[in-house]
């Protein structure tokens, strides 16, 4: 059974869309100038990029997953996991680093580490330009100097600490740059960016479940509403948009929630002509992990259809705690849906999104 | 399809609008700009007296991608019509909601003759 299983995962071609790497301090001050260097490794402290201390170990509960080299993914997720091309995110914490002088040359330092040491040398592999939205300017320069290395096929912004939120007109230079480019813009959010956008409530609450439950979907509703308040689709309307690590069901909510409260208050955000559902549909992408579990799992292929499957595309997350096996979507969807819509989520809107 | 002689033309100024019933149905009978217009006095949303609500002007957004400057100009004054249940604003000249371009309200042809308004349902 479970050889068969895997035959059909072989089968597939399978792209991933949230792939991350560990990047400690000590390995970024490499990849950064003095005084960034000293700052990131002479610390007294802990990191200078802040952390809420959570426990992300499972108390030790589970296995150690890290991916800390090139060899690491192809091995873990394209040998085993079966992934044709993982695309690979993330310096989540850059959102929080308190310096933009220093997010500034990590963001840098970061995108020559993961064009160096990861895409050289694997072809199949891709990754995002991770960009610093402390300082618009440069992240858009950042951009424009990364965006011909065919392996970059996306912009990835940290979407926990970004303040004010990322529809304000000051970032319109980095979406501006990404259209310019053709690359969509990928949102993401960090638990550790908890205690950024919910100081009070990281204080009173308990452990990490709570956190991890509430930080992704808060992020990405903060930033989906700041994105409709300025009319950046509507501004940018060849640039798309793609929330990963948030599941899939947040967005029905948040599509209709949009909709009801622009038809009674279009005049609050008058860039938009056409309703959020439009944009929606048109535009913004999600990633599928974590899919959320109802107990009936007939209930999430009518959630899917609601969504729409163009606008999903799978992802492990894997290292995480909560990463989801390739095995286990591909088979709920061989299951529940027609193959061409699965084809769609497992590879197909990856592709056509990024231009793979 | 039948001719009703709603009002005199003296009856409404400009700006001005008269709820009639016709055939049992409330219809609004609006005077703008040298125009008539009549609509059924029910909103898309969730039927509202649509026709009851306040006319204002509204907000447009404008763009310059070259500069990356947003402006938001206040427009149309005095011809958006605001449903008074959820504030649904429709464009009175076409009836069409401004927020759902799709959604069009009903509408019912009106000439004038002889200086009396008529509406055709
Ligand atoms: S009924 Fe007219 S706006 Fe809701």
């Amino acid at each position: 059974m479970a050889n068969e299983r895997n035959l059909s995962l072989k089968k597939e071609t399978i792209i991933d869309t949230d792939v991350h790497l560990q990047v400690k301090p000590d390995e970024i001050a490499k990849w950064v100038d003095e005084p960034f260097k000293s700052i990131m490794t002479k610390g007294h402290i802990g990191n200078p990029l802040p952390d809420s201390g959570w426990d992300r170990s499972m108390a030790g509960k589970i296995e150690k997953r890290q991916i800390t080299g090139p060899e690491d993914i192809h091995e873990k997720l394209c040998e085993e996991f079966h992934i044709d091309h993982p695309i690979i995110n993330s310096f989540g914490k850059l959102g929080k680093a308190s310096m933009s002088r220093l997010a500034v040359a990590l963001m840098k330092g970061y995108n020559d580490l993961v064009l160096q040491k990861y895409l050289d040398d694997y072809p199949h592999f891709y990754g995002l330009i991770t960009v610093a939205m402390q300082d618009p300017e440069a992240a858009a320069e950042e951009i424009y100097r990364m965006a011909d290395e065919k392996q970059y096929i996306g912009v990835f912004i940290d979407n926990t600490g970004p303040n004010p939120p990322l529809g304000d007109p000051r970032y319109d230079v980095v979406y501006r740059a990404a259209e310019d480019k053709g690359l969509p813009v990928s949102y993401h959010a960090y638990d550790s960016g908890f205690i950024v956008d919910f100081p009070r409530q990281n204080a009173g609450v308990e452990s990490f479940f709570a956190v991890h439950v509430l930080t992704h979907p808060y992020a990405h509703f903060l930033t989906m509403t700041s994105l409709f308040e300025h009319g950046v689709p509507e501004k940018f309307p060849d640039l798309k948009f793609i929330f990963l690590e948030g599941g899939v069901t947040w967005l029905p909510y948040m599509m209709y929630r949009l909709n009801k409260v622009h038809s009674i208050r279009r005049f609050d955000a008058p860039m938009l002509t056409k309703t959020p559902e439009e944009y929606i549909k048109d535009q913004f992408y999600i990633s599928t992990q974590p899919v959320g579990e109802p107990n009936n799992q007939e209930d999430m292929r009518k959630i899917m259809e609601v969504i729409g499957f163009d606008r999903m595309m799978f992802s492990s997350d894997y290292p995480h705690f909560d990463f989801d096996h390739p095995e286990g979507l591909e088979k709920f969807l061989r299951v529940n849906i027609p193959a061409k819509d699965r084809k769609k989520v497992l590879s197909g809107n990856a592709k056509e999104v990024y231009g793979i | 399809m039948t001719d009703h002689i709603v009002a005199e033309v003296s009856e409404i100024e400009d700006g001005e609008r008269i709820l009639v019933e016709l055939k049992g149905r409330e219809v609004g009978v609006f005077y703008l700009d040298g125009e008539y217009y009549a609509f059924a006095n029910w909103c898309a949303h969730q039927g509202g007296p649509w026709c009851e609500g306040t006319l204002t002007g509204t907000f447009e957004g404008e763009f310059n991608r070259e500069t990356l400057e947003t402006r938001l100009n206040w427009v149309k004054e005095g011809k958006i019509l605001n449903c008074p249940w959820h504030g649904w604003e429709y464009d009175i000249k076409t009836g069409t909601c401004l927020s759902r371009r799709s959604v069009k309200l009903p509408s019912y042809p009106v000439r004038v003759e002889d200086g009396k308004i008529i509406v055709t349902l």
